[in-house]
């Protein structure tokens, strides 16, 4: 049966303020949660989370 | 939603994104760390050296079987070994050639390679960046920490073989497949010169790998040491955060707070491990570090010939790292940093007689490395990144320094009269170097908007500055005092200066994290870290740039759909902000349906190539695409130097006609039904159209393409300027046609009207002027269509700008406009807070149209109505032969809104902040300025 989920958490307003006053450079770096929940918000039909860079597990840097 | 796979509801079905291809089991380095030959799994000396045409092919197969299967908008391969380069050229080609050929159809293929980099020549970079292959590379840091392990069979070292990879990496032409630096940390090593000798290499990111060890094999301690990897950790942790970050570490990101979702490792972290590994004889295998614990352990007795991935992925060892902490053992499920190391590298949990459900062997310094990053926050550098000085000194923006800096304080009748006229972009000559300097060095407090610097200081928001996030809901489900301020400010129906800048910053910080989030997704670029450049020295001009509306709809379309055929819009973005900052790096740009796009600026049809050489130059660009080497001048003014073939002048044309504004009577009429109400595009009612190829909007590529340079004509309004957008293809996002490039006069015309709309907007509600001088950045002209005259359309994922049909008057213009308007600020407030329960089906039946409707299209519709009562009641005010009839649409929409509004609080669809935001709403509506007797 399909589930219609609850609407994401939207990022907090202090969170939007701080990541712009971040060089765009850093913001994902520095602003992690606020670009999870950004992403969440805005691309709910997103199947899978596009910012997972996968295998550091892996022994790897990539 | 049950998924392809025909699983019987979602919890069985977890598709693997992730695939480590061991193309070559050998390595021509003997590191005396390696767990591939130096730890308990031996299975390597049985295998064949490289992986055979045919296991690749069945190996691509499986994988694009399984993303069908599951409808993977992405998935990731990685290239591994051994050592992946002892392939050569002409078989890691025709890896790379078959994945490519078998994945790209379906999905958003990220090919990924990890080496020793010994090998590495300028022939194979360039091969990598071909097909769009990203590496990482080995490297323990100066050279004594290299080369106590990374050695050859002959004993000597390899740490120069590695740095001059990295440095043939770095080089502009490879530098797209740098994609970062491995450490393995020894703690013999001196941190400091670890740190120092990383950093050197510029990498696009760093990780650090804890040594493989178990509780059979613990690691290295000095005698009497307590945390001995949580404090050399620390070391290098505390420079980078005094160094202000100057590159992702992985590892810290990922054990910052909720750091797992961004810092993409299995590490730490409790995310499902979504990784198989296709050994060089076809063989699926779990995670390699598994080869520490002991021989075989990471094997599955399944392969690619014979089993598909989701038979591999159901088996036990897989799945048991997919379940989060119930997948843990019980010290680890009950210790509260569990979320942040999620139990440790699940190899290093490995005791003889216990398997893997014991904490991890490095359990304590994984424990005092949290505290320790707890400490000391990484968001508490205030340095900047070391790379950030090569843009310094560059002139500001010169469209952003020709707006005025008090916008909002501006009031119609202190502006000289405007006269309606296209102008083109404003003058590069103007730039000057002693502010751009003083710029340069600073980040604003607040973001700009059209490229103004905005005092976010000044504004009224309570507790602005604090560091709490104090605007969601409190525990009682009270709002908190920033939602309260900011609900109420436009539940009156304008808002002042200070929340529609707050409104405006939000969404230029939204879309920046959309584009943070699309680097990460197709991976780094030139143009990316050009933008990035530009962003720490220029933040205006960049920020001017990003929040061009359609820059977000881009955005969200490639995210949504990350397979989905499409340009990448980065490098124009990029190039947009290197022309209007005045700096001369070079861009390749896209063509795209025969024109190349500087979003913000204009576009130039071009023939040939696929993409054009965008280079800034005093007073405009230069632009080469095939035997095409053109200037394209920002200015009026002189002809080029003679050798470059032409100057495509940025003037729209002849002069515009005299001023033919005309009176337009008050009883010019509402708009008409379907302009009234509305979901906007994209905000949960019926899903936007599907797009799975680009999309040009009619017109803008069957017709013969325009000889020469296409500015974005910018039109002086009551508040400042607004552009007239028919440039940008990414306009097309309002589900109804947009109109191709106007001819001159249709776009003279349609400046004069918009003029005369925001003139009679700030006459008649200057609280709504105001909120367009804002916000509102371009107006879309949408395609003329004789049975509906008058549309308008606002797009929820293109804040700043509405489409409207040419209509002749201003009057007229201005109640769309507005009306529009409200759309947009309400889209955007409802990107920060729920106001409608997204679960509930109530439908309200609506005054304005014959069906029952949705409860956010009830309150999208109750808020445009709102404003477009004021702005009746405030001409009826005015007297004049039309005030009966404006008198009636007053008292009509004001009824209207009443009405809804009513409805909306007694029926079971709003959020307790939505309720909130109604009553205000509705207090309104009884306000002395909200139409009706």
């Amino acid at each position: 049966m399909d589930q219609t989920p609850t609407r994401p958490t939207p990022p907090s307003l202090d969170a939007l303020t701080r990541s712009l006053r971040t060089p765009l450079g850093r913001v994902a770096t520095e602003h992690p949660d606020a670009l999870a929940l950004v992403r969440l918000r805005v691309l709910p039909q997103a199947a899978t989370p596009p910012v997972t860079v996968p295998v550091a597990c892996f022994n790897s840097a990539i | 939603m049950a998924c392809r796979c025909g699983a019987a509801d979602p919890d069985p079905c977890r598709p693997i994104s992730q695939f480590v291809l061991k193309v070559h089991s050998r390595c021509d380095l003997s590191c005396d760390h390696c767990y591939v030959y130096q730890e308990a799994d031996q299975t390597w000396r049985t295998r064949p050296a490289r992986m055979a045409p045919e296991t690749v092919r069945a190996a691509a197969d499986r994988i694009a079987e399984h993303v069908r299967a599951h409808a993977l908008p992405a998935v990731h391969v990685v290239l591994h070994g051994g050592e992946p380069l002892l392939l050569g050229a002409d078989g890691l080609r025709e890896v790379l050639a078959t994945l490519r050929a078998t994945l790209d159809p379906w999905t958003a293929l990220d090919l990924r390679m990890q080496t020793n980099g010994v090998l590495l020549d300028a022939g194979l970079c360039r091969l990598l960046v071909a097909y769009g292959v990203r590496v990482g590379v080995s490297l323990d840091g100066d050279r004594a920490a290299h080369d106590r392990h990374r050695i050859f069979a002959h004993g000597g070292g390899s740490h120069a073989h590695t740095r001059r990879a990295l440095a043939l990496l770095r080089e502009p032409a490879h530098r797209a497949s740098y994609a970062g630096i491995l450490c393995t940390v020894d703690i013999r090593n001196d941190p400091d010169r670890v740190y120092a000798a990383l950093l050197a290499e510029r990498p696009p990111r760093i990780d650090l790998l804890l040594p493989h060890a178990t509780w059979d094999r613990p690691p290295w301690r000095p005698a009497g040491a307590g945390t001995p990897y949580a404090d050399w950790l620390g070391r290098i942790h505390r420079r980078w955060v005094a160094d202000g970050r100057p590159v992702p570490i992985r590892l810290f990101d990922a054990l910052a707070p909720g750091g797992s979702a961004a810092g993409g490792t299995e590490a730490v972290g409790l995310a499902p491990a979504d990784l198989l590994v296709v050994e060089t004889d076809g063989s699926w295998e779990q995670v390699d570090s598994l080869k520490v614990a002991f021989h075989g352990a990471a094997g599955t007795d399944l392969d690619v010939f014979a089993h598909p991935v989701d038979e591999a992925a159901r088996h036990p060892g897989v799945a048991v790292r997919q379940s989060g902490a119930a997948g843990l053992c019980a010290t680890c499920r009950g210790c509260p940093v569990v979320e942040r190391c999620g139990g440790g590298l699940y190899a290093h949990r490995w005791r003889s007689g216990r398997g893997f459900d014991n904490p991890s062997v490095y359990c304590a310094d994984l424990w005092t490395l949290i505290a320790t990053l707890d400490r000391r926050p990484a968001a508490a550098a205030a340095t900047v990144n070391g790379d950030r000085g090569r843009a310094a000194r560059r002139p500001a923006d010169p469209i952003a320094e020709t707006r005025p800096e008090t916008r909002l304080e501006e009031r119609p009748e202190t502006r000289p009269a405007e006269q309606p006229q296209m102008r083109p972009e404003t003058q590069p000559e103007t730039r000057s170097e002693t502010r751009s300097e003083t710029r340069s060095e600073t980040r604003p407090e607040t973001r700009p908007r059209n490229g103004q610097l905005v005092d976010g200081r000044a504004g009224e928001r309570p507790g602005s500055g604090r560091a709490a996030a104090v605007d969601q809901p409190a525990g009682d489900g009270q709002p908190g005092p920033d939602a309260q301020w900011l609900l109420d400010e436009l539940a009156t129906g304008h808002g002042g200066p200070a929340a529609l800048r707050l409104l405006d910053e939000t969404q230029l910080s939204i879309t920046r994290a959309l584009l943070a989030t699309w680097r990460d997704v197709a991976g780094g670029s030139a143009a990316w870290e050009l933008l990035a450049d530009l962003d720490a020295t220029a933040p205006a001009t960049v920020g001017a740039v990003l929040a061009h509306p359609f820059v977000r709809p881009w955005l969200v379309r490639r995210l949504e759909r990350p397979g989905t055929p499409g340009a990448d819009l980065l490098p124009a973005l990029a190039a947009a902000a290197a022309v209007r900052a005045g700096v001369a790096a070079p861009v390749t740009v896209p063509v795209r349906a025969g024109a190349v796009l500087l979003p913000t600026l204009g576009r130039l049809p071009v023939t040939g190539p696929s993409g054009a050489l965008v280079t800034a130059v005093p007073g405009g660009f230069r632009i080469r695409a095939g035997p095409t080497d053109r200037v394209v001048p920002l200015t009026a003014g002189p002809p080029p130097p003679p050798a470059l073939e032409r100057v495509v002048p940025l003037t729209a044309g002849p002069p515009p006609p005299p001023a033919l504004e005309r009176a337009v009577p008050l009883n010019a009429g509402p708009p008409p039904p379907a302009a009234t109400e509305r979901v906007t595009a994209g905000s949960g009612g019926a899903p936007p159209s599907p797009r799975t190829a680009e999309r040009v909007p009619a017109g803008d590529a069957g017709d013969p393409p325009p000889a020469g340079w296409q500015p974005v004509r910018r039109v002086p309004v009551a508040g400042g300027e607004v552009a007239v957008e028919d440039t940008d293809p990414e306009r097309d996002c309002y589900d109804q046609p947009v109109a191709p490039r106007l001819a001159g006069a249709a776009a003279h015309a349609l400046g004069r009207t918009l003029a005369g709309a925001w003139r009679s907007v700030h006459r008649d509600v200057p609280a709504h002027g105001a909120a367009l001088d804002a916000g509102l950045r371009c107006v879309v002209p949408l395609a003329a269509d004789p049975a509906a005259p008058l549309r308008s359309a606002t797009a929820r994922q293109a804040y700043g700008a509405v489409a409207v049909t040419p209509v002749p008057g201003p009057e007229t213009m201005a109640v769309l406009l507005v009306h529009e308007w409200q759309h947009a600020k309400l889209g955007a407030l409802l990107d920060l807070y729920d106001l409608v329960d997204p679960v509930s089906a109530h439908r309200i039946r609506v005054a304005w149209r014959p069906d029952p409707r949705p409860v956010e299209g009830v309150l999208q519709g109750t808020y445009a109505h709102l404003a477009v009562a004021e702005v009746w009641r405030a001409r009826a005010t005015a007297g004049g032969a039309d005030a009966a009839a404006a008198r009636a649409h007053a008292t009509r929409y004001r009824d209207w809104t009443r009405t809804a509004a009513d409805a909306l609080l007694a029926g079971d669809g709003l959020t307790d902040l939505g309720e909130r935001f109604v009553r205000r709403l509705r207090q309104a509506v009884e306000g002395p300025d909200a139409g009706g007797d």
